[in-house]
């Protein structure tokens, strides 16, 4: 179970890529993304896919644990691959099997296709890996202010989205706890049928549900005890200031922009 | 019988840069009808030590034996394991599912498959031996009742297993002190009468020492000390230095001692220190 939650999952460092400002490092990737589907080259993306490796490294995350966190995309990205290169024709038949026939199109397209998703991916992950899922939806809900003007309280939905999150890991430690609590009185996760499994699932439900229930109370009351009030303008304690870090990365990602569209890669 | 580690080592989540070595080399052997108090600060890895011994958690390396097998092993085998060796977690009503107490209880022997006639014998007996009456509490809702009686409902809920060691992570954590009281006594009385063997894993050993003869100290995951409840506590500097106080009233014989009156130390009840310092007042009279 604790496996499942290590695809980017935050990785704690103090390196140039974690002290960015979590609002840059979400505008940097809108961008990034922009640019990826806007290369139409292979040198282009190659590039990039180059820049998010160097980026890795100076994020000092250790490489296994990151293509452990890449592991599940695998599929999906040969999933991709397979499918383009049956199914886009074009250029020279390569092989040939009855009617069904590869041709030297489908193939560059897929490579093209597969490189750009896993570059996506990649400055993705490098985002998550560095940024705590606090100053995410913190970063995220800078963006979202606007909203407020029609009405959306995004200060309130930021502050539900923080508290989810937050609790992740709390109810995913809570209900690995109780089912080796239920299973050293002899319950059973593991075998039976669909129907046998589900049902063997209330004694890990029931009381999951019980202590979020209090959890959230006593949560509430301790907000309220702190002064918390819905509306309220609120202060950070770590203040999210944008300093000449953040310029420079940001001027490096515009000057990126400005090649790919200058030499039309 | 006995239950016996051997170089037991576990380490949560190896091979990510989450590593965390929770138990390093814990070798340590307890018998039959021993009262264990297993000690050490908080995050000492004393409760990853004890979900080791019914096979909740398996080890790293190194290896757990009861009755000297390796309780590594088939489903079955761990199935069987785990209802000779019963394990009451920290807060255990919060595990709590069922609407009334009689079905909480009956959880474990229904698990093992057995007929409704022998199930309700094993929640009748386990609910009157950790003095409830049966009768009267069956059909209540166990999210209703007082503190001390969820407590006691819980620990029945292991006990319908009629397990052969008892294992209690915090077990007071939260009771009034009549609630502990009770406690211990129904602990004292399953040793005595049902010659159960019982480890009880706290950091409050002050009532529980009462009730040990065997002490085991941990700290950071290594097993620091381990022997008889005196010898543990005749080495009051060692403990000290483990940031662990001695129990309060063997301190204060200790420091009776020390001062030059001639008491025992080897003394763990108000009651028995009671009578000793009475005893030497009438010697010196």
């Amino acid at each position: 179970m604790s496996r499942s939650i290590t695809l980017g999952q935050y990785l704690p460092g103090n390196s140039y890529v974690h002290n960015l400002n979590p609002r840059l490092k979400i505008l940097a990737l809108l961008l990034l993304l922009v640019l990826l589907f806007s290369l139409k080259s292979f040198t282009g993306l190659i590039t990039l896919l180059a820049m998010a490796m160097i980026l890795l490294f100076m994020a000092r995350i250790p490489f296994r644990y990151f293509l452990k966190g890449l592991r599940p995309i695998l599929y999906i990205v040969l999933f991709a691959l397979v499918i383009y290169i049956f199914f886009t024709k074009g250029g020279v038949v390569l092989l040939r099997i009855g009617s069904f026939t590869i041709e030297s199109e489908g193939v560059t397209e897929g490579f093209f296709v597969i490189t750009r998703l896993v570059t996506l991916i990649v400055f993705s992950l490098i985002v998550t890996l560095t940024t705590t899922p606090l100053s995410l939806t913190y970063g995220m809900s800078y963006f979202l202010k606007p909203l407020n003007k029609i009405g959306l309280p995004t200060d309130e939905v930021a502050m539900i989205m923080a508290i989810a999150l937050r609790f992740i890991p709390t109810l995913m430690e809570e209900s690995q706890r109780l089912m080796r609590a239920q299973v050293s009185r002899g319950a059973d996760f593991e075998t039976g049928s669909i129907f046998r499994r589900a049902k063997s699932l209330v004694p890990l439900i029931v009381p999951l549900f019980v202590s979020a229930f209090r959890r959230a109370d006593d949560l509430a009351l301790a907000m309220e005890a702190r002064g918390y009030r819905l509306g309220e303008i609120r202060t950070r304690l770590h203040e999210d200031i944008i300093c000449t870090r953040d310029w420079l990365a940001l001027l490096f990602v515009a000057v990126l922009i400005a090649i790919s569209f200058y030499f039309k890669l | 019988m006995s239950i016996r580690t051997e170089k037991l080592t576990h380490i949560y989540m190896p091979g990510t840069p989450f590593a965390a070595k929770a138990l390093h080399d814990v070798t340590f052997e307890l018998q039959k009808g021993q009262v264990a108090l297993l000690i050490g600060p908080s995050g000492s890895g004393k409760s990853t030590l004890i979900q080791h011994l019914n096979g909740l958690l398996k080890p790293t390396s190194g290896q757990v034996y009861f009755d000297d097998q390796s309780i590594e092993g088939s489903k079955d085998r761990l199935l069987k394991l785990r209802r000779k060796i019963g394990l009451v977690f920290q807060l255990p009503e919060e595990q709590f599912f069922s609407e009334t107490v009689y079905d909480e209880v009956a959880f474990a022997p229904r698990n093992l498959g057995l007929a409704e006639e022998k199930i309700r014998d094993s929640v009748y007996d386990a609910l009157n031996l950790v003095g409830l009456v049966a009768e009267e509490i069956k059909d209540r809702h166990p999210f209703n009742l007082s503190s001390g009686q969820k407590r006691l409902v819980a620990i029945a809920a292991v006990l319908s297993l009629k397990p052969e060691v008892l294992i209690l992570d915090e077990p007071t954590a939260g009771l009034d002190p009549a609630g502990r009281r009770n406690l211990f006594n129904l602990l004292a009385g399953f040793n005595q009468k049902e010659g159960m063997t019982i480890i009880i894993a706290t950091h409050h050993f002050d009532e529980a020492v009462a009730l040990a003869n065997h002490v085991l100290v941990l700290k950071q995951g290594k097993l620091l000390l381990n022997g008889s409840r005196d010898e543990v506590f005749a080495r009051r500097e060692d403990l000290e230095k483990l940031g662990l106080a001695l129990p309060s009233v063997t301190e204060l014989m200790q420091d009776l001692a020390a001062e030059g009156l001639p008491v025992r130390t080897d003394l763990y009840t108000i009651k028995e220190a009671r009578e000793e310092i009475n005893k030497m007042k009438e010697k010196q009279q």
